[in-house]
């Protein structure tokens, strides 16, 4: 019987994606050995007509990491959409939008004007900036469009399964593999890693408070951390409280907070809105009924960037989506 | 934002059910559907994204009415309120104007307190005019 073709594909993205497939180690062989890769950009010399020679739905997977930001990217997120029975959005780039999607705190503007022009080691005293098309002698150089707007893999194309974490980690990902090649998948639309809030497998969670009365958010090079007690009863904010369980708490055994990167639990709309409400009613500060409306808004501004914290890994996944520019 | 629908109140307002209610069947507010007056059981309930979600389905400004601050038998006009103010500031950094949100204090009897906190806020949205 022929091997099932699947594809690996990345969009905007750092590669860390591609290096936690890499991570697999041995169990990496043990896929080859079962698939039939016909794309992999970052390992194999599989080109785009490669692809396109295939027949619609001939490729049984395609593991597609990172966001949406330029026209290639969408146009390949297309082709291996129309070219694979399943898709799964691999990564919290591909799920919600990540680290690229705080580009969605600006425009394409924004950001070449900073690159291009503004930052402390360009020089560019011509105003050069990339373009769609530019004429040389030789004819016509093209690049591809670069969006306003960061989206996530489902905002551009149909997704079946998603693939969390910033990056993935290995079982998370081998159990995917192992579900894909055993006919094991849950129902469509699943995120593949268990639907419990990190701070339910936390070994933190005893010591994490119900109510929290502490006058300041403390921020990590603020204070020694303690690296047995939960991160919230030191004043620091942890997003394990609605964050999906599924990465061995990485972050937390490294003495750094949750910031998310698993995304939302089942059924949840905006995940930095409600991770925000929780950290909201944990912070119930002592003497609050003494406390006038303005006292109270004074220490909410000691919470530094609020939408930039609680939207860490999702604004493009969020109600919002981005930043409202100004039209000009 | 995807608009699933829109709709011709401008504001959405969401009341406490033990001390808002009373108040809003004695006024002259309309409580119609469409004029969007939605009770809960308490303005605990009304999180961020319920806000958020007015405004997906078309609003210019959400009114949270909620029992005065230390009157709340849940204690959750408090919780309600630091969600407000973090929510304000999260969409300031997203160029949405914060007074699109307000919460009112507003005690059983306080009839026409509720009528002009609804209209005054409504006149103040009207003002800014549609989220763009
Ligand atoms: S808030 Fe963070 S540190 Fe505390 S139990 Fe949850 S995941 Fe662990
Ligand atoms: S602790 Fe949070 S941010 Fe860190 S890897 Fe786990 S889910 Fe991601």
């Amino acid at each position: 019987m022929a091997k099932p073709k699947v594809a690996f594909y990345w969009n905007a993205s750092c590669g860390g994606c591609e290096e936690a497939v890499i991570d697999l180690a041995e169990d990496l062989l043990k896929v080859a050995d079962a698939v039939d890769i016909v794309l992999w950009p970052v390992a194999l010399d599989f080109k785009k007509k490669d692809v396109e020679n295939l027949k619609d739905n001939e490729i049984v997977a395609s593991f597609i990491n990172g966001a949406v930001r330029t026209e290639e990217q969408k146009e390949m997120a297309e082709l291996l959409r129309a070219k694979s029975q399943l898709v799964f959005a691999f990564g919290s780039c591909a799920h919600e939008g990540c680290i690229p999607g705080l580009a969605n705190f600006t425009n394409r503007e924004g950001i070449f004007e900073r690159v291009y022009k503004t930052t402390e080691s360009t020089k560019n005293p011509e105003g050069i900036f990339p373009k769609v098309k530019t004429k040389v002698p030789e004819g016509e150089l093209t690049l591809p469009e670069f969006f306003d707007t960061v989206y996530t893999l489902d905002q551009t194309v149909e997704v079946d399964y998603y693939i969390p974490g910033c990056a993935p980690p290995p079982d998370i990902i081998m159990n995917a593999f192992t579900a894909l090649l055993e006919g094991n998948l849950p129902e469509k639309g699943s995120v593949l890693s268990p639907n419990i809030a990190l701070c339910d497998e936390c070994d933190r969670n005893e010591s994490k408070p119900e109510k929290l009365e502490i006058p300041e958010f403390n921020r990590v090079h603020q204070i020694e951390i303690d690296p047995e007690k939960c991160f919230l009863a030191q004043g620091i904010i942890c997003m394990g409280i609605s964050t999906r369980s599924g990465c061995g708490q990485r972050c937390i055994n490294v003495n750094m907070p949750c910031r998310g990167c698993f995304g939302p639990l089942d059924g949840v709309k905006d995940f930095g809105l409600r991770t925000m409400a929780g950290i909201a009613s944990i912070f119930a500060l002592e003497n609050e009924e003494n406390l006038s409306e303005e006292d109270l808004s004074k220490l909410m501004d000691k919470l530094v960037d609020p939408a930039g914290l609680f939207y860490m890994y999702s604004l493009p996944s969020s109600i919002l989506r981005r930043k409202r520019m100004e039209e000009k | 934002m995807d608009n699933p629908t829109t709709n011709s109140a401008k504001i959405t307002t969401f009341c406490c059910n033990w001390s808002v209610k009373p108040g809003l069947r004695l006024s002259n507010l309309s409580t119609d559907e469409e004029d969007k007056i939605i009770v809960t059981m308490c303005t605990g309930r009304v999180g961020p994204e319920l806000v958020m979600q007015a405004f997906e389905y078309g609003a210019w400004g959400v009114l949270i009415c909620a029992c005065p601050l230390g009157e709340c038998k849940h204690d959750a006009n408090y919780k309600t309120l630091r969600r407000v103010l973090l929510l304000k500031r999260m969409l300031s950094q997203l160029n949405i104007e914060p007074e699109r949100v307000r919460i009112e204090w507003i005690d059983t009897g306080e009839v026409a307190k509720l009528q002009n906190a609804v209209n005054g806020f409504y006149d103040a949205i009207e003002k800014l005019g549609p989220i763009k």
